[in-house]
């Protein structure tokens, strides 16, 4: 090969290298509304009609190879089930006892019923059109986007078809990170990026919701000194701005107590199964 | 730019293309030992073993840019781990007498390995924690073999239909044994 064959792909290569490090930072250090996110975007905007097609012609085929899996599983589940509803009627009980508090304290407390969601809470429902293509990361894309109302930082709940494995089905999915005109993406609590203010039902106990890498939802900086046990349902604490109070995410499934570490460590069992979920509602709060 | 240039060149965009139908389409939706294939790493490997390091790393440098607007990622990660793959890929190619498909599948095992493991590092540069062996079994090891299994099949299809030529090792090789 003649020596300047072998310098000139030397000096290519080198350009692609400055190139992608060139992208890379400008990539990270101009603001969202600068010209390399706005070509990014318009890309991904041409891209997103393919994946909204394609998630349609996928569909059947999803659907009936969860159904072989649900066949395949029923007898397990069924026993599973089992378990958790003498759980959930428990809890139903215990909700029936608080709810009927409640009331009585409704009548006093008129001005803070609020209900669930804040008061001038929209919904959008939006079907999940992509999926983060590795577990470095862990978020979808819905087919909705600033078109219909979307915004960064909207928080996003879900729920899972009766098939799959989770307990209750619904509960919080995560937050809209991007937004496109007609698209979105959601990062999910399970990404090892997110958090979420959380608290326990039926304990004090309070602390931050964290996803992995694996996809197991941990629950950190939980006060040793309180008394929590499996099976406690996990909801939304409000703080940190994003997800109002209340929202489902879990269960306890386990709580971890290492004698180094100054918090207890639980982990949860999230309510809505991310493998298998096909549609999702965007809360579009009310701007402040 | 001669007219094999060309073709070369369109040959490529078209790779692209299918590429981003593939992956949006079926690709991403499959998910295989938990993990889906990445096209755009596959077809830089194919590219790399059959064209050589420089048309490899620019076919890279492309395919990254596309991948990053495809998956959302700020723009030029992909695009420098798979610059690095094709060219790399490319020199070490040349070692090698014949390419077989046991070639193609080390090959593109061992490229899905460096680009994860540049990823992961990536990650972890940027935030988020990663536990290092939890990672090496969910997601490094079954993107490596996946991704090996699908690029032998890809590589004999396109070589097959002619999308990208024999490598110059084979076809060196080849023309010496018919003189």
């Amino acid at each position: 090969m003649p020596r300047n064959k072998v310098a000139w792909r030397r000096l290519v290569f080198v350009i692609l290298i400055i190139a992608s490090l060139a992208l890379l930072t400008v990539s990270f250090r101009e603001s969202e509304s600068g010209p390399v996110h706005s070509v990014q975007q318009f890309a991904a905007g041409l891209v997103s009609p393919l994946q909204s097609w394609g998630a349609k012609v996928a569909k059947p085929f999803q659907d009936g190879y969860q159904w072989f899996k649900t066949l395949w599983s029923a007898h397990r589940r069924a026993d599973q089930l089992e378990e958790e509803l003498q759980v959930l009627q428990g809890e139903v009980v215990k909700l029936e006892e608080q709810a009927e508090e409640n009331g009585r304290l409704k009548g006093l407390l008129d001005l803070r019923d609020k209900g669930t969601y804040p008061d001038g809470t929209d919904f959008e429902v939006a079907q999940v059109i992509g999926k983060s293509p590795s577990r470095w990361q862990a978020w979808v894309m819905i087919d909705k986007g600033s078109a219909d109302g979307l915004r960064v930082d909207l928080p996003v709940v879900g729920a899972t078809p009766t098939a799959g494995e989770s307990l209750a089905g619904k509960g919080l999915v995560g937050k809209v990170t991007q937004v496109f005109e007609h698209t979105a993406m959601v990062l999910l609590i399970t990404d090892s990026g997110s958090s979420v203010a959380a608290k326990i039902q039926g304990s004090r106990a309070e602390g931050i919701i964290e996803g992995s890498v694996s996809g197991s939802l941990i629950m950190d900086y939980v006060d040793r000194d309180i008394e929590v046990n499996p099976k406690l349902v996990i909801v939304s604490s409000g703080y940190g701005g994003v997800y109002p109070a209340d929202i489902p995410i879990g269960i306890v499934a386990n709580v971890g107590e290492e004698d180094v570490n100054i918090y207890k460590e639980i982990e949860v069992q999230a309510f809505v199964d991310f493998r298998v979920l096909e549609e999702v509602m965007v809360l579009i709060l009310p701007q402040e | 730019m001669g007219s094999k240039q060309l073709i070369a060149v369109g040959k490529a965009a078209l790779l692209l293309v299918v590429a981003i139908a593939l992956q949006t389409l079926l690709v991403s939706r499959v998910s295989v030992l938990g993990v889906t294939a990445d096209l755009f790493l596959i077809f830089t490997v194919v590219v790399a073993i059959s064209r050589g390091s420089m048309d490899g790393a620019i076919f890279g440098f492309v395919a990254g840019v596309v991948a990053d607007v495809v998956f959302v990622q700020p723009l030029g990660i992909r695009a420098l781990i798979y610059v690095l793959t094709g060219y790399v890929l490319g020199m070490i190619v040349l070692r090698f007498a014949t390419v077989s498909p046991w070639t193609v599948l080390l090959m593109a095992a061992g490229a899905s390995l460096f680009a994860q493991f540049a990823f992961g590092l990536f990650q972890y540069v940027i935030g988020p924690r990663s536990g290092f062996l939890t990672m090496l079994g969910v997601q490094v090891l079954p993107e490596a073999v996946l991704d090996a299994l699908v690029a032998v099949p890809v590589y004999v299809l396109l070589v097959r239909i002619r999308v990208i030529p024999l490598p110059r090792v084979e076809a060196a090789a080849g023309r010496s044994g018919a003189e």
